[in-house]
Formats: C-alpha cells, sequence, structure tokens
C-alpha cells in the first residue's frame, strides 16, 4: 500500500510538472505555419506564374501572423537599437521584414515537395527553441527556429546550418550603424527592395560596400 | 494504516512542493533582458554594449544547446567569437568576393544552367554521390586525426559499400544505414580538423575562384588536395578539367541558393563572410 501511494504521488508529481510547460504548443504552432505555407505552394489553384501575386500575397499573410517582426528587427539591429527614434525604429522593421519576405518568399516559391521533420522542442520561460530537419535533394539541412511568446508563439530568429537569421544581419547592420545613421541604413534596405522590384539582375548590386 | 497515511502525506507535499519550485522556476528563469523593450535599455546601462549585442540576450546556441552564462572575461558564445574572427584584407577580400561574384553569374552558373537542361537531375546526383564517394581519404584522414576510429570506420563502411553495391559510388546505398551508435559528423575535412584540435581561423581570406576561406582552412585546403585523388589525374589539364566539372555539377544542384543570400543582404561580402565561418564553427562541432 505504501508502495502505490509513492508511486501515484510520483505520478501526481511527474503531471505538475510537466504541465507548466505547456508542452508542444510552440512546435505545434510552428507546425501549423510551416503546414500552410506548404498548402499554399502546393495548392493546384494557385500554381504556375499567372498566379504569383496571389500566391505571394498569401505567403505574406501566413508569414506576417508567424513572425515578430519586431523582435526580429530589434535584435538585428542590437545595441544600436537605442539609437533609433520611435518613428526611425517603426520605418526599419517595415523596411527589413519587406526586405526579407520579397526574397525569402521568392526562394520558397522552388518548394518541392521537400518533406519537414520536427526534432525537439525546448522552453525556457516565454521562448521557445524548435529543432526541424527537411530532407533536399541529396542531403538534410537542419533548420531550427527560437520563438517568443506574445498573444501566440512568433519565429524570431531562424538558423539554418548554423547560420542566424538575426545574426547575419546584425553585422551587416553593425557595419553600416557605426559610420552611418539609422536614416541612412533605411534608405539602403529601401534602395535594395527598389532595385529587386526594379527587377535588376542580382549581379548589378554587388560591392556596394558604402 | 498509520504509516500508510504518512507515506501518502509525504507524498502529497512533496508534489506540492515540487510543483510549485516548477511553476515558479520558469518565471525566475525568463531572462529579463529579452520581454520587452523597457530592460533592455536597463541592461545597456549596467553593461558594455558587446555584451547585450553578443550571446546574452540568446538563451540557446545555434543548435539548441542551452548557452552557459559567460564566464567572467568571456563575452560571447564561442560560434559568435568565431564569426568575429578578424578581416584585415577586407579590401583585398572584396576585390576577389567580386571577381567570384562575376564569375559566378557570366560563366558558372550559364554553363551549369545549361549542362542541367542537358542532363537531368537524377543522373547530377549520381555524379554528386560519385564525387562525395571519392572524396573519402579527406574525410578518413581527417576523422583519424581528430581521434573518432568510430566515425572513420564507419566512413570506410560506407566508402566500401557504396563502391561495391552502389556501382563505384553512383549511387548512395548506404545513405539510411544507422551506424549501431551514434557518431559525430563524417563531413571533415583537414581545416576543420586544425580547428578541432584548437587552431583558431587566424583571418577571413577570399580565394579567386575557391570562394571564403580563413587562414587555417586554406592551410587545410591545400593538405586536402593532396588527398583528393582527382589531383593525380595526369596530365594535369585533364585534373582541372575534372575539378572543374565538379564544380559545375556541385553548383547545378545549388542554383538559386547563391542569389537569395545577395538578393536578401545589403551587404553580400558581410553575409557570405558570417555564414562561411558561422557553417564551418559547426560543421567543426557536428
Amino acid at each position: 500500500m505504501k508502495k502505490i501511494s509513492v508511486l501515484a504521488g510520483l505520478l501526481l508529481l511527474t503531471v505538475c510538472l510537466c504541465s507548466p510547460a505547456f508542452a508542444g504548443e510552440p512546435l505545434d504552432r510552428l507546425k501549423t505555419g510551416v503546414d500552410k505555407v506548404v498548402d499554399i505552394l502546393s495548392d493546384p489553384a494557385l500554381k504556375g506564374a499567372a498566379k504569383k501575386v496571389e500566391r505571394q500575397q498569401k505567403m505574406r499573410a501566413v508569414s506576417d501572423s508567424f513572425f515578430d517582426w519586431r523582435e526580429l528587427s530589434r535584435r538585428a539591429a542590437a545595441e544600436h537599437w537605442a539609437k533609433f527614434t520611435p518613428k526611425q525604429q517603426e520605418d526599419f522593421v517595415v523596411a527589413f521584414s519587406e526586405l526579407l519576405q520579397k526574397t525569402y518568399i521568392r526562394k520558397l516559391d522552388k518548394y518541392n515537395n521537400e518533406k519537414v521533420s520536427y526534432l525537439k522542442e525546448q522552453i525556457e520561460g516565454n521562448q521557445a527553441f524548435v529543432n526541424t530537419l527537411v530532407a533536399m535533394k541529396d542531403k538534410s539541412i537542419p533548420i531550427n527556429y527560437v520563438m517568443i511568446k506574445r498573444d501566440q508563439w512568433l519565429v524570431y530568429d531562424v538558423f539554418v546550418e548554423g547560420v542566424s537569421l538575426v545574426k547575419n544581419y546584425r553585422t551587416q547592420f553593425a557595419k553600416i550603424l557605426v559610420k552611418d545613421s539609422p536614416e541612412a541604413l533605411i534608405q539602403r534596405i529601401k534602395d535594395k527592395i527598389k532595385a529587386l522590384d526594379e527587377g535588376k539582375n542580382v549581379d548589378d548590386s554587388v560591392g556596394k560596400d558604402g | 494504516m498509520h504509516t500508510h497515511t504518512r507515506s501518502l502525506l509525504a507524498a502529497l507535499v512533496l508534489t506540492l512542493f515540487c510543483s510549485t519550485l516548477a511553476l515558479a522556476a520558469p518565471t525566475a528563469a525568463a531572462p529579463a533582458s529579452v520581454a520587452d523593450d523597457k530592460p533592455v535599455g536597463l541592461v545597456q546601462a549596467v553593461r558594455p554594449p558587446l555584451l547585450l549585442a553578443y550571446g546574452d540576450v540568446d538563451i540557446w546556441d545555434e543548435n539548441g544547446r542551452v548557452i552557459q552564462k559567460p564566464a567572467p572575461g568571456e563575452k560571447m558564445s564561442t560560434a559568435d567569437a568565431a564569426a568575429e574572427t578578424p578581416d584585415p584584407l577586407e579590401g583585398w577580400n572584396r576585390m576577389w568576393f567580386g571577381f567570384n561574384d562575376k564569375l559566378y553569374f557570366w560563366a558558372l552558373k550559364p554553363v551549369a544552367q545549361g549542362y542541367s537542361f542537358v542532363i537531368p537531375e537524377r543522373p547530377r546526383l549520381w555524379v554528386n554521390n560519385f564525387i562525395h564517394n571519392l572524396g573519402f581519404p579527406v574525410r578518413f584522414v581527417s576523422l583519424m586525426l581528430q581521434g573518432k576510429p568510430d566515425a572513420a570506420a564507419v566512413e570506410t563502411s560506407r566508402f566500401i559499400g557504396n563502391t561495391a553495391f552502389g556501382l563505384g559510388g553512383l549511387a548512395d546505398v548506404t545513405a539510411d544505414l544507422k551506424p549501431y551508435k551514434p557518431i559525430p559528423s563524417t563531413e571533415q575535412d583537414l581545416g576543420l580538423t586544425f580547428g578541432y584540435w584548437g587552431a583558431g581561423n587566424g583571418f577571413y581570406l577570399v580565394w579567386p575562384f575557391i570562394g571564403p576561406s580563413s587562414g587555417r582552412d586554406t592551410v587545410g585546403y591545400a593538405g586536402d588536395y593532396f588527398l583528393d585523388p582527382a589531383s593525380y589525374i595526369h596530365p594535369w589539364y585533364w585534373s582541372i578539367a575534372a575539378k572543374g566539372y565538379e564544380k559545375v555539377n556541385e553548383v547545378s544542384l545549388r542554383i538559386g541558393d547563391y542569389e537569395t543570400l545577395k538578393d536578401a543582404s545589403v551587404d553580400p561580402y558581410e553575409a557570405v563572410r558570417d555564414a562561411y565561418l558561422r557553417m564551418r564553427f559547426k560543421k567543426m562541432n557536428d
């Protein structure tokens, strides 16, 4: 009888230990987002060049509801963030997220039924880390996400093969911001977006190192 | 009956105690600096700006391991430190970066596109497997030098298996076979081996044709040359041709990756530099 009560206590203990973690919430949320993207990309009604604009609009809507652009931008600007006026912060978030969406949604258009497996999830306070593996044609690429809990869990950084999106931009931005004002950086991002919109060949814009 | 009640009570108290701890822990452990904008200013006031930029606002590293809070004198995670490799020859490097960029868009990419138009993807993947299989000596020697005999043994059996049963390495028949116990990544070369021994990158360096490298990886690359069977093709121009073909085949499977990175970045040179250093660091520790 004593054994049973200890066992029951241990069982209760495990339940109590697990519950505050809300196990699986960030991972489920991420999975929903990825599934939505995959649905859009593999929807026969949205296939083809004619539907490109509609497809990209839908992708934007999904990414807006799954990314915390402000957190992502704040971390990319790192210690320089404090130098931005609230107006500049706002402009920066808008321009930076526009650049990211433009380029990476275009990249995702090449999606070819690559399979995503969700490996592991860790939760620490209001943040979470999810490891995934994407099976490409000749190798598997680890893609990891860092998420933060707002009203919902939102992604604020993505690691592809050990390269952090936020930190990759942090180095670029830091280099510009030690010399130039936040205004100049925002302008530079806008210029880049404009060049992409005008369909300028990618090889035209190399070497502009300021 | 008496002992029974007591142990039940004890179990209950223990449970309550532990769950309180568990409930309290996440809030206590939540880093104050990431919750919203206000505490960041606070942190910034107390700590030097470099600390905010590197490491201390992150809970996990690139693989999802919890970052040990920096010891006194330590300013960033090891991956961040690797990405901070100095770039004293920046002007020179930028010149060769521009050269390689043009080389890619004007020569390599058109050739690879023409090649992939003629040759379907599947045979190109076979070629890719074949080349990877031939790179066995580099991986084997590196793994042995890193003191990883298990991984070297697995790599050897993959090489034998693919060569014997995969039509000389065209098919990767051993890809789905799991070793009986987990082994470290076998994708190693001499540059990574030196790094594994503790050598730092030294400085960042861009080579024409080869691309991003570092002082350490350049020495490693020179050593790898002697372990690459294609280096021993005679006469020398056939050796170059074989390596050129390897490159074209590889690029044909990766068209679009470099373009995206370049499109998305405000300073492509810095973006490639950071990506190279971080990828190498991850490979070294995998």
